[in-house]
């Protein structure tokens, strides 16, 4: 009884700072930051975060803390990324600090949208979600302009491509570091759901 | 040539599964179980009965719930998302952890009120969140053509425990039914007479037998309606009493 009730204490305390360890302000010196976008990020991601492929993800105001979060787990094999593995196996811990806040501080421009006329349709998924089929609104979590938090990343002026990649991968499994919130969500996201509210995304700034 | 077939196809038969139990609702014992007893708090129920809440970290954890709740935990009529503003921190934790343990089914709500989604603490300061809100009474109604029937039903068969004016009891987990959706009433009483659901308190399953589909939906017509309790009113709607 006492062994159960201080194994459940121990459990929430653990949970707490894992989540305030999540939370924990990002350190560093954007600045520093400078050399490396220049001759490893600039190619995808554009030098100021608004890169201009459609596979690669704008990181334009992109929080600090998601912006760390995925380089540790590119890093760790914890997200899949053919690609940014090897660009962030090298970086040190002060490297993804600095580059975090580099990106984090740059301004974000909404990016090309393919298809306008399913903008309504995706900004009404957004704003409400899908009642039937169990998908809250994506404002809850990620804003009410998807200028997202330190727990929930910007989706706000994101390629089409990318977001739409996104879904995918987390309803099929494929990406699954988010707390299993966005595989929920992902997999009860029908086709036209998803591209719709990729295109809406795309014109936020 | 055909060990390299094979591959993806033992990749996907041994990963995909795990995958996708992970994201699936357990399930708990409930009201078909020997033994059970509906308000018997479980141990996490108990540390989250007792923690010291904090309203302010509730409203940081709500975001989670708020996509299907509503910013302003207001629900939605046109579905079984049921209002949350106002309700007894007492009925809130025991609902959350009920769900969240699998002792009350709810596939839909599961993946954002597990163990990865809230912790302890935080279901804890979200009910006390919750509860700290006013109540919108834009929530959803009936029709209106029944409501004698659902007062009288009321008067016999809810009062004594969910209260004259549908304020529940916290100190039972009781829920307030005043302001609730019609919609999510009607859903959960019927739920509640079938014997599915499952965190149910055996005494109102044994009360609700008796009666019609019609008495139910004339009752669950006259909580929607029952104004939420003095000092709890939401004050964009004082302004604007006679909205339905």
């Amino acid at each position: 009884m006492l062994n159960l009730s201080a194994k459940i204490l121990a459990m929430g305390i653990g949970l707490a700072l894992a989540l305030s360890a999540a939370q924990a302000q990002v350190k560093g010196d954007a600045t520093k930051a400078k050399a490396l976008v220049d001759t490893v990020c600039i190619a995808c991601h554009g030098a100021d975060g608004n890169g201009p492929v459609p596979m690669f993800p704008r990181l334009a105001g992109q929080s600090a803390e998601y912006l760390l979060k995925q380089m540790q787990d590119f890093k760790n094999n914890k997200r899949p990324g053919e690609i940014m593995a090897p660009n962030v196996a090298n970086l040190s811990a002060d490297d993804m600090a600095n580059l975090a806040l580099f990106f984090a501080g740059q301004k974000a421009v909404p990016a090309p949208v393919g298809d306008p006329t399913l903008v309504t349709r995706g900004k009404k998924l957004f704003d409400d979600g899908n009642a039937a089929s169990g998908v809250p609104a994506c404002s809850g979590c990620h804003g009410a302009n998807g200028e997202g938090s330190s727990l929930y990343p910007r989706v706000a002026a994101q390629h089409v491509e990318y977001t739409i990649d996104q879904i995918k991968q987390f309803a099929s499994g494929k990406r699954k570091n988010d707390k299993r919130l966005m595989q929920a969500v992902a997999t009860r996201m029908s086709e036209d759901e998803t591209r719709a509210v990729a295109q809406y995304l795309a014109s936020l700034p | 040539m055909k060990f390299i077939a094979v591959i993806p196809i033992l990749f996907a038969l041994g990963s995909l599964p795990a995958w996708a139990d992970a994201l699936q609702q357990p399930r708990a014992p409930g009201i078909e179980s020997k033994g059970y007893v509906w308000n018997k708090p479980n141990k996490e129920q108990i540390f989250a009965l007792k923690h010291k809440a904090d309203p302010v970290k509730g409203k940081a954890a709500y975001r989670v719930c708020q996509g299907c709740h509503k910013p302003d935990a207001s629900g939605r009529g046109d579905a079984d998302y049921p209002q949350l503003a106002g309700q007894h921190t007492t009925v809130l934790i025991k609902q959350l952890v009920d769900v969240r343990a699998g002792k009350r089914d709810n596939p839909k709500m599961h993946p954002f009120v597990g163990e990865w989604a809230v912790t302890t603490e935080e279901i804890s300061d979200i009910a006390a969140y919750l509860n700290s809100l006013p109540i919108p009474t834009t929530n959803s109604k009936g029709d209106g053509k029944h409501l004698d029937r659902g007062f009288a039903v009321y008067e016999k068969s809810c009062a004594d425990c969910h209260g004259d004016a549908g304020e529940g009891y916290g100190d039972k987990f009781y829920p307030m039914v005043a302001s609730q959706h019609y919609a999510y009433l009607l859903y959960e009483s019927l739920q509640i007479r079938e014997g599915t659901r499952r965190n149910a308190n055996p005494k109102m399953v044994r009360i609700i037998k008796k009666y019609s589909d019609e008495d139910l939906q004339a009752v669950a017509d006259y909580m929607s309606r029952l104004p939420p309790p003095v000092g709890k009113l939401a004050p964009a709607t004082v302004a604007d009493p006679g909205k339905k």
